[in-house]
């Protein structure tokens, strides 16, 4: 029996659809992004409206933590960083290919590294921890691993 | 190219966190340092022509006065003063201050000194301040704290640090800021402003109140006061 027009476009279909990593990098990166995006908004606005838990002496400990000397790199919020970071992350997987799976782990790799610094300055310097911090140092570690499993695994391979 | 992906992530961390370390960890500013010309040098800039007197920057019969309450180990206080982030305070400065509109009254609330150092801390560098107000230079001094302010968790305000900042303003009399730092009269000042602060119920600095003709309002509370919230209290008040 030959195959049909039939089988081999439900064949492709499937190869293109999504697979559970992907999707799992798509949310945490949206996670992340979003997280950023607000933080950097607040940074910007003068943290009118920044929500968080803990604080001391009239101001939250996120904003101790956001308007630290360890906010910025060079000048520039360590959350546009992480606006960058993610925004690539998610870039990244509408292309294919070993090189493009490597600059993601990559991308990933430095945010974890980064955030682990950054929290280490939280916990030990300023002595305060900002809960949007800490989100989106769980959501880089998570998608680093994501990415490395991505990386070292391949682009899916038509059936 | 898992070994390059690795080595280049370990690279750029190491260079990330080389960079942050560097600004975040200054030693204190040399006296006559590059750096503690330029500070000062912008200092001045900022507040030459403007009326001093004790801890008051402005024309003492201005309709609009602003009482701002703050400690000077306060990082949010120094984002605040200089400007940085949006803090309204240069602009106020070099807007209403200068044109004889509003005056600023400085008055000491222990936050980020009491919550790592402790009253004891504070009250030496707050008097270090104060005492430079005996020569109409507060603002001089306040204003090089905060450039030169450290993370608040270090143990960087002692003796040689407040002695420090006094040398870098040109026209102080060393001695006589040495002898009024023992002024009795300026820690009772001191302990004033902390019970007025406790007195309005004010949970933190920086915190600003407006007080003109039409009455009195609180220009920002728990939020930071940018140049517009200062702007709309000053209309509510003048």
């Amino acid at each position: 029996m030959t195959a049909t027009a039939g089988q081999a476009e439900r064949t492709t279909t499937t190869t293109r659809r999504p697979g559970g990593l992907t999707i799992a990098i798509v949310v945490f990166a949206v996670i992340g992004l979003a997280i950023a995006g607000y933080t950097t908004y607040e940074h910007y606005n003068g943290f009118k409206t920044l929500l968080c838990l803990g604080g001391h002496h009239g101001q939250s400990s996120c904003e101790q933590v956001q308007s630290s000397e360890w906010s910025r790199l060079d000048g520039v919020p360590v959350s546009v960083l992480g606006l960058v970071g993610y925004f690539v992350l998610l870039v990244s997987l509408a292309f294919r290919g070993e090189l493009t799976r490597a600059l993601a782990f990559l991308v990933a790799l430095i945010g974890f590294g980064f955030s682990a610094y950054l929290t280490y300055r939280e916990l030990f310097t300023l002595k305060e921890i900002c809960e949007w911090c800490v989100g989106s140092a769980v959501c880089m570690t998570i998608l680093m691993v994501l990415t490395g499993i991505r990386f070292l695994r391949g682009d899916p391979q038509p059936v | 190219m898992l070994g390059g992906v690795l080595v280049a992530a370990v690279a750029v961390i190491a260079v990330a966190i080389a960079i942050s370390a560097s600004g975040g960890s200054s030693a204190p500013v040399k006296v006559h340092s590059a750096q503690a010309k330029n500070d000062y040098t912008a200092v001045a800039t900022l507040l030459k022509g403007i009326p001093q007197t004790g801890t008051t920057l402005g024309n003492p019969k201005a309709p609009v006065t602003i009482d701002y309450y703050a400690d000077l180990e306060c990082p949010i206080c120094r984002l605040f003063t200089l400007g940085i982030d949006g803090g309204g305070f240069p602009q106020l400065v070099a807007n209403q201050i200068r044109a004889g509109k509003v005056k600023v009254v400085y008055k000491s609330f222990c936050t980020a000194t009491c919550t790592n150092h402790g009253q004891s801390t504070f009250n030496l560098q707050q008097v270090a301040a104060y005492a430079t107000g005996q020569q109409n230079l507060f603002w001089d001094y306040a204003e090089l704290f905060y450039r030169e302010q450290q993370v608040e968790t270090s143990d960087y305000v002692n003796a040689t640090f407040l002695k420090g900042l006094a040398e870098q303003i040109p026209n102080l009399d060393l001695t006589k800021w040495q002898t009024d730092r023992g002024d009795p009269a300026l820690l009772n000042q001191v302990e004033g402003d902390e019970q007025s602060a406790s007195n309005l119920g004010l949970g933190g600095t920086p915190t600003l109140i407006a007080i003109g003709a039409k009455g009195e309002t609180l220009v920002n509370s728990g939020n930071f006061p940018t140049y517009s919230t200062i702007q709309q209290a000053i209309s509510k008040v003048e």
